[in-house]
């Protein structure tokens, strides 16, 4: 616990200079105070062919109260700063909604009331700000959000001190990844790899099947988009435990956008890259070409739409997707404009995804 | 034998009319009367615009109008005075009446300029409110037909300077006036006051609602704004008003022209030439001088390429004639003349948009603070705009000259968004929505002033409770449009709303564009106080919170950092210097490459950026975090405002 306090003490350090250099500016500059944050977003995003993952680029927003729009903004940035401050101070732990409650309050006189935020949106991005203003992930703040990824197989976690065993009941239900990483530790990995998958459904089919007895496997989803949570479990797990990684979405460039979050990263959260992504994961499918392969009945198949195509043009020209294998996958998407989910393997039973499908696609990759 | 066979038809037609239309037996033929312009005009009123509730509104236009001209067309500055009175309220009768001090109208014209239709002095080629000789003949037939009370008129005219009194009725059926007491009035019973004028005093049977009685209000003021030379008095029910006059400057009254040889048709040609009947007179002659831009020499080259010949003017026949007509059409010749037309001009539609009189019924605001002297419920109120101005354009539309004026009038006591539109100095007042002006205001764009429609919504939405989305009515503003011409197309026999013809909405964009660029520096300074009072306003409520923020977190003087801030706050809202601790570009953001990327930077790029990077922190992981100081800033910061 002594370490964690001591790095409670860092970030109240931290938000403590940071308030100091704006009464600085006030005080001794009689200047208007400014924050510079790093911009965040597709603009200032770039790959790294180093690192293999998306980075941030160097690109700065000042924040300075010195127009009408900014006033608002800078004042809600300290005013979040300073929760963040308390909430760490007093020891406690609170999601990024509670945030947004524990500071709500109304700005302006009797005639002119205005909420002091729009909608949570506004304090999520000062949540945002507070942790590039100062390098501090919000997970390390106790701010977390609803946790949402799920994990199950032979993996033991030290959740806030109990330990928890989560190939226990691995045939019936799955574990939630808890959000307040701080709090959680991983103690024990016995398997010998991990498989991600994108939804929920699909995990729980193939967990219903045995698949977790028979390939000694950690199955994990992120329910769609993964928080940072499940991110950072993929991450620890194929880095530090050194366990293979494997994901498997569906056959469209949204789910491959989604497989790619945990091996490349996102522009919305380049800034944390280094935390996040784990560049040696596998994605192994659902390739374009499986519908073909696997004789995906057409009924199963979806129609694209013009952002599927709008995307999967996009995706071509990233640097990271310029392997011959991926321009194949997704030159194949454009010209035959289907896609498919994973659930569309049980059109061929019940058992096939779980039983001929994804051992055919581990073998091939030769994980198993 | 045609007759027989005709009869024997007839008898057919008879025959079987007795098996399936008896009654044609007893009407076998048509009857063609003729129909009485009086009788023809009380069955189809609507055609002048007397309608059901707009009966009052219609006749005290009417009235005013008429009063108008007749001052204006001898340069008398008008003292008009108009009332209406209900003096039965079961029976829906009401008084109206009007006085001038116009030219008034010769003794013994006035019956049939009362009473009968279509009879006018008026029908000449120049501009004029009234056109037709209907609106008074309406009032006087219309009360003939309901009430049993005489018209009485006073009169004194410029050439008599005697004044008579005549007690009229129309008889409808036959157009002719009643005459059922005429009489001289001696002068110590004097009615008309001025050295002339004429007085009307008409009952009539109508009923008037909320809404004309509002649009009866409109017209007064309206009609005061474009003729602020004229002193009105209006009495009602509710009270007297008073329209005072602004100025002593009249518009040039509108001289009379003759046509332009491009709207010749067979017969004006025809008239001409009978306008020189008793004399032999060659048809280059008739031309020359019965056409403005018509000399004599482009007569002798019109009748050389219409092959007619050379022969006395009486002589020609119709199709001779109307080949004269054809060569014109296909002739090129000057623009006509606008000396017919009479607009308002600058100094006087700028006089009346300084001084915009308002009825204000005391009754909306029950707590008025200046309730009228005379303890009637309503009172004028004079709106003074901060800025106006005026901007007009001569076009030719249809061969007929137009002229286009238009005003503006910006901010002051205006606090909403009014757009009127006058033609031939008549306001408008119906069916504002298909009229021209409407589709040219909301298709020239405000950015015209410098200002965008978002600049427009956020400044001046909360002042009103206007929830039209079109971006200009949220400003104050008021905008003028007054189309003069001898023909306006109306869009309808209502006469209420114009209609684009030919190039005139063009113009009319032009005028109003070249408006909005005058009036923009005036309104981006008035939107800049706005902005700068949102923003005093801001910091008052902000900075306590951030102040209360930083004060929670360290120890620090929580008073003096409030003081200061503020202190920084105002003197940045006045625009005096005060750098920001981290200068930038206008957008905000900054590109701070590492080292190698800014000497690269430094050589062609002009940011202040450079310098920005005094202090800087490697942070754990990739996340960073600047909060920068910067000791040369105030310098470039000097620069930076400059160049704004």
């Amino acid at each position: 616990m002594s370490a964690k306090n001591k790095r409670h003490k860092e970030i109240i350090k931290k938000i403590q200079t940071l308030m100091k250099e704006i009464s600085n500016d006030v005080l001794i500059g009689k200047k208007m105070p400014a924050l510079e944050i790093s911009k965040i977003g597709y603009d200032n995003t770039f790959w790294s062919e180093k690192k293999k993952m998306l980075t941030l680029g160097d690109k700065k927003v000042i924040v300075s109260p010195n127009s009408t729009k900014k006033i608002p903004t800078f004042s809600q940035y300290l005013v979040m700063a300073n929760a963040i401050r308390k909430l760490v101070d007093e020891e406690m732990e609170s999601t990024i909604r509670g945030m947004y409650y524990a500071t709500l309050s109304t700005v302006g006189d009797e005639k002119n009331k205005e909420k002091f935020w729009r909608s949570q949106e506004d304090s999520d991005d000062a949540i945002k700000a507070v942790e590039l203003m100062t390098g501090i992930p919000r997970e390390e703040f106790s701010v977390t959000s609803k946790p949402k990824g799920m994990i199950s197989g032979p993996i033991t976690l030290n959740v806030g001190g109990d330990i928890i065993d989560c190939s226990l009941g691995s045939r019936a239900t799955s574990q939630l990844i808890p959000t307040n990483i701080s709090d959680v530790e991983i103690v024990d990995v016995k398997a010998d790899l991990v498989m991600v998958v994108e939804k929920d459904t699909v995990l729980n089919n193939i967990r219903k099947s045995g698949f977790i007895q028979k390939y000694n496997a950690i199955l994990m989803t992120g329910s769609g988009e993964p928080d940072r949570a499940t991110r950072m479990m993929v991450k620890t797990l194929n880095e530090k435990w050194k366990k293979p990684v494997v994901i498997f979405a569906d056959a469209d460039p949204w789910g491959l956008g989604i497989a790619l979050r945990y091996k490349i990263g996102s522009e919305s959260l380049s800034y944390d890259s280094d935390r996040l992504v784990a560049p040696n994961v596998k994605v192994l499918g659902m390739m374009f070409s499986d519908i073909y392969d696997y004789n995906i009945p057409e009924v199963a198949r979806l129609s694209v739409t013009a952002e599927d195509i709008n995307r999967a043009n996009d995706m071509k020209k990233k640097p990271w997707l310029q392997g011959k294998q991926w321009q194949k996958e997704l030159n194949l998407f454009l010209k035959k404009k289907e896609k498919c989910e994973l659930d569309a393997f049980f059109k061929h039973g019940f058992k096939y995804l779980a039983e001929q499908y994804l051992p055919k696609k581990l073998r091939e990759a030769g994980v198993i | 034998m045609k007759i027989n066979s005709k009869l024997e038809l007839r008898y057919k037609k008879k025959d079987s009319g007795n098996i399936s239309h008896p009654t044609l037996h007893n009407n076998p033929k048509i009857k063609y009367n003729k129909k009485a312009e009086s009788e023809f005009f009380v069955d189809n009123s609507a055609l002048a615009g007397f309608t059901g509730e707009r009966i009052l509104y219609m006749a005290l236009r009417e009235l005013i109008e008429n009063s108008l001209d007749s001052c204006e067309v001898h340069h008398i500055l008008p003292n008009i005075s108009v009332s209406i009175r209900q003096i039965d309220i079961e029976n829906d009768l009401w008084t109206i009446s009007c006085q001038d001090n116009g030219v008034g109208i010769n003794s013994e014209k006035v019956p049939v300029a009362v009473c009968s239709f279509l009879t006018s002095g008026k029908y000449v080629e120049k501009q004029q409110r009234g056109l037709f000789g209907v609106g008074l003949k309406m009032i006087a037939a219309f009360s003939t037909k309901d009430t049993d009370k005489p018209i009485k008129v006073w009169s004194k005219s410029i050439d008599e300077e005697i004044e008579y009194y005549y007690e009229l009725r129309t008889d409808i059926t036959t157009n002719k006036p009643i005459v059922l007491n005429k009489k001289t009035v001696t002068k110590t019973e004097n009615v008309i006051k001025y050295k002339h004028g004429f007085k009307i005093v008409a009952t009539l049977r109508a009923r008037l609602s909320h809404i004309t009685k509002n649009k009866i209000y409109d017209y007064i003021s309206q009609t005061s704004i474009v003729n602020p030379y004229s002193e009105l008095v209006f009495e009602n029910d509710d009270g007297k008003i008073i329209f005072k006059r602004r100025t002593d400057i009249m518009p040039e009254p509108a001289k009379e022209v003759l046509p332009h040889p491009a709207d010749m048709d067979l017969q004006t040609l025809k008239k001409a030439i009978l306008n020189f009947s008793n004399q032999k007179i060659s048809i280059q002659n008739v031309l020359s001088s019965s056409f403005q831009k018509l000399s004599l020499e482009k007569a002798r080259e019109i009748i050389r390429i219409s092959e007619i010949g050379n022969k006395s003017a009486n002589l020609f026949s119709e199709s001779d004639l109307i080949k004269v007509v054809n060569v014109c059409k296909q002739m090129k010749f000057q623009s006509p003349h606008t000396d017919h037309l009479s607009p308002i001009g600058e100094k006087i539609l700028t006089t009346g948009m300084m001084a915009e009189y308002v009825i204000v019924n005391n009754k909306d605001q029950v707590k008025s603070v200046n309730p009228s002297e005379d303890g009637h419920n309503q009172n004028v109120r004079i709106l003074k705009p901060s800025l106006t101005s005026y901007s007009s354009r001569s076009i030719v539309i249809n061969n007929r000259p137009t002229i286009i004026e238009c005003g503006i009038a910006y901010g002051g006591d205006i606090n909403s968004f009014k757009l009127y539109r006058f033609a031939n100095k008549i306001p408008l007042l119906y069916d504002e929505g298909s009229d021209v002006a409407r589709e040219v205001v909301s298709e020239v764009g405000i950015n015209k002033m410098g200002i965008t429609k978002k600049e427009a919504k956020e400044q001046f939405a909360n002042n009103q409770n206007n929830k039209s989305d079109r971006a200009v009515e949220l400003l104050p503003l008021h905008i003028f449009f007054h189309i003069c011409s001898t023909k306006i197309p109306y869009k309808s026999a209502g006469k209420e709303s114009i209609a684009s013809e030919g190039e005139m909405k063009k113009y009319m964009k032009f005028c109003l564009s070249d408006l909005y660029r005058r009036v923009s520096a005036q309104i981006r300074r008035d939107l800049k106080i706005k902005d700068d009072e949102n923003r005093l306003k801001l910091y008052k409520y902000y900075i306590p919170l951030i102040v209360d923020a930083v004060s929670d977190s360290i120890k620090v003087d929580r008073n003096r950092l409030s003081e200061l801030f503020i202190e920084i706050a105002e003197k940045h809202v006045k625009k005096e210097i005060i750098p920001t601790a981290i200068s930038s570009k206008d957008n905000g953001e900054t590109n701070v490459r590492k080292k190698q990327m800014m000497s690269a930077r430094e050589k062609n790029s002009k940011t202040e950026n450079k310098n920005t990077m005094v202090k800087e922190e490697d942070l754990p992981q990739n996340l960073s975090k600047k909060v920068l100081r910067n000791k040369k800033i105030e310098k470039l910061t000097l620069d930076d405002f400059n160049r704004r």
